[in-house]
């Protein structure tokens, strides 16, 4: 390996991303208006408001506690009619005027349990679980205010804070992990291709480069970026600055504040070694491309699955039991892992756990290092 | 840099080879790309590779860079059996496709070469960009220059380094008659300097630059010689006449 050699491939990469406007906003601005976005919905999103139709089949009793219902869910904004029969209700939710119709049984009043009956149109399993959760309360408070004794709450609290705190802290770490990984790959992966498809690799193959120089000198030029990127989204992510009202504007704050338990520094190792691990994989399925446009092919077949397998959108023990063993080869299972550790566990160097993703990521970003230069296809070593 | 300093003239026939090819084959499944294909070249000459397209003036040329491995044979740059890194920093390969960094700028891709062969200083850089009237242009992005003006830009990046042997894949494609010229009067001059030149072609009228000819058809060398003794033996003056009759002599021979 000479120095001078991977110094001059670095900067050549370094050169032309640098003039090409596309990748750099690519690299520095979408994932910053990405995870704003993402910040905002999850922050700022509707609690779900319950218009219910109430359908009372057990007379006396059923007016009630139709009665305590509507009270209980007009304290959080909501609506409860009372309707003559099954059909009215039916129609009003297929019209949209109400959200749930709710049936109140026959044997309400008698002692043992009873079953009450919730309808919705079924079209959004998420919104629709969240009305039936938000009915489920207000029985639950209405049955208290009838029987004059209040019912035992269930308050959440962890090991490493309030979860309810903000509802962003806990996906943060997949968020930041996942948009610096995915970004890097496809800019690697798109650029060495050009390599391979104009010719250049050949011709840089005809000089006493060696293919590991080529790989270190990638690694450094997509690193240097990479670790703009990381800077520039931790300060976004972590960071949270006020500006004062100016003239007309309103007062706002720039950066979204989240939480974070551990040291920035360690954040940043984790998503570095990440991205470095991104750039190898780049170069690496760039051999299996011919164009473009198959770089971004891969991604349903690399991207998507460590999306749905690292504990991103599902929680990994949640997941069957046959897919488990994926989790463990997800090079970003170990970037997800490690971020919460450092954000909401605030695990240090001393950490077992940290430690262990932090191994895991050095050692996959050399392991696929290596297989990228085999990739290179030379005569010469 | 070089051992290969001889003068021109006859004394150079007496020093050793620069190139050899030993009975060199590549295959591609059934293809034969090359097929048994041996010669020396010496050094201080310019030898033209002639032949239609597809009948492997490429993949020779790869073979003897070491860009590829031969299925069978040998071949030798400088004394050394290819592929062999080592080489690979006397020896100038200018692809056939320009490669060059199209997202880089004329100065950037050149000074980019030679930091890849190992060249310290500028002096390389500037002398090639000359030779190829480009050091006017070294701030413009090679994306935006037109194609001749890549292709010229190509033949720099492989003269960076001063190299003993030079290999030119279709080198005057798309390059104006005048700088065509230059390019061959360039050529001459660093033959007489010393260095083995192979260029290949399908342009007829540039043979008669080369001081010996190696005609190729379905990856074998028909036949070698100066442009005088490939006329003298095809018994007509028209190269492109000799090459259609040496051709068919093969093809009837087969
Ligand atoms: N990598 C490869 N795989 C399979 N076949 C190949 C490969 N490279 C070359 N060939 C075949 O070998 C033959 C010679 O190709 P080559 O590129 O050497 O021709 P050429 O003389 O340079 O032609 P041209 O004048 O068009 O450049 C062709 O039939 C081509 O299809
Ligand atoms: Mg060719």
């Amino acid at each position: 390996m000479s120095g001078r050699r991977i110094l001059a491939i670095f900067r050549r990469v370094a050169q032309e991303i640098r003039r090409d406007h596309r990748s750099v906003a690519l690299l520095l601005v979408v994932p910053i208006v990405m995870t704003g976005l993402i910040t905002f919905i999850v922050r700022e999103g509707q609690t779900p408001v319950v218009e219910a139709v109430v359908v009372n089949r057990a007379g006396l009793p059923g007016v009630v506690v139709a009665d305590a219902l509507r009270a209980a869910l007009e304290k959080d904004g909501g609506t409860a009619t009372v309707v003559a029969d099954e059909a009215t209700a039916r129609r009003a939710i297929e019209d949209g005027t109400a959200s749930v119709a709710l049936f109140l049984p026959a044997g309400l009043a008698q002692a043992g349990p009873t079953t009450l009956t919730i309808l919705t149109d079924g079209l959004d399993p998420f919104g629709e679980a969240a009305q039936a959760s938000a009915v489920q309360r207000a029985i639950l408070s209405a049955v208290a205010s009838l029987t004059g004794r209040a019912l035992p709450t269930i308050e959440h609290t962890t090991l490493y804070g309030t979860p309810t705190d903000d509802p962003i802290a806990p996906f943060a770490p997949a968020i930041l992990g996942f948009l610096a990984y995915f970004f890097v790959y496809i800019l690697t992966g798109v650029s060495f291709l050009r390599e391979r498809t104009g010719g250049t690799l050949e011709r840089l193959m005809a000089t006493p480069v060696t293919r590991g120089e080529v790989v270190a000198g990638y690694a450094l030029g997509f690193g240097a970026f990479a670790t703009v990127q990381v800077v520039l989204l931790l300060a976004w992510g972590l960071g949270s600055v006020s500006v004062p009202a100016v003239g007309p504007l309103p007062p706002f704050s720039v950066g979204l504040g989240l939480p974070i338990a551990g040291s920035p520094l360690l954040a940043f190792l984790v998503i570095l070694l990440a991205s470095l691990g991104a750039v190898s994989l780049g170069i690496f399925l760039s051999t299996f491309a011919r164009t473009e446009l198959q770089v971004v092919q891969f991604i349903p077949v690399v991207i998507v699955p460590q999306f749905l397998l690292s504990g991103i959108l599902f929680p990994v023990s949640g997941l069957p039991d046959i897919l488990q063993p994926f989790v463990g080869l997800m090079p970003i299972t170990y970037a997800v892992d490690g971020l919460r550790q450092v954000l909401v566990a605030g695990a240090g160097l001393a950490t077992p756990a940290l430690q262990l993703d932090l191994g895991v990521l050095a050692a996959l970003a050399v392991l696929f290092a290596g297989v990228a230069a085999l990739t290179i296809r030379r005569e010469v070593a | 840099m070089t051992t290969q300093t001889a003068p021109p003239g006859r004394q150079t026939l007496e020093a050793p080879p620069a190139i050899r090819a030993t009975g060199l084959v590549k295959a591609f499944g059934p293809i034969r790309a090359v097929d048994d294909v041996s010669f020396e070249l010496r050094p201080g000459r310019i030898y033209g590779l002639l032949g239609p397209n597809g009948s492997g003036k490429t993949t020779l040329i790869r073979l003897l860079t070491g860009m590829a491995r031969p299925t069978r044979g040998r071949a030798e740059v400088l004394g050394v059996t290819m592929p062999a890194r080592a080489v690979l920093a006397r020896i100038g390969y200018m692809t056939q496709s320009d490669g060059i960094y199209p997202g880089l700028t004329v100065g950037e891709n050149a000074r980019f070469f030679a930091a890849a062969y190992g060249v310290r200083g500028t002096e390389g850089v500037r002398d090639a960009l000359h030779l190829v009237d480009l050091d006017g242009r070294l701030d413009t992005v090679a994306g935006t220059l037109s194609g001749g003006q890549r292709r010229r830009l190509s033949l720099a990046c492989a003269l960076v380094h001063r190299p003993p042997v030079l290999f030119l894949d279709e080198p005057t494609v798309g390059i104006d008659p005048l700088l065509r010229a230059e390019f061959w009067a360039h050529f001459r001059a660093l033959a007489e300097g010393g260095a083995t030149i192979v260029v290949s072609s399908h342009v007829m009228d540039e043979a008669d630059r080369c001081d010996e000819l190696l005609f190729i058809r379905s990856g074998k060398v028909i036949a070698r010689g100066t442009g005088a003794e490939v006329r003298a033996r095809a018994g007509t003056d028209d190269l492109e006449e000799a090459f259609l009759r040496l051709g068919s002599d093969v093809e009837a021979t087969r």
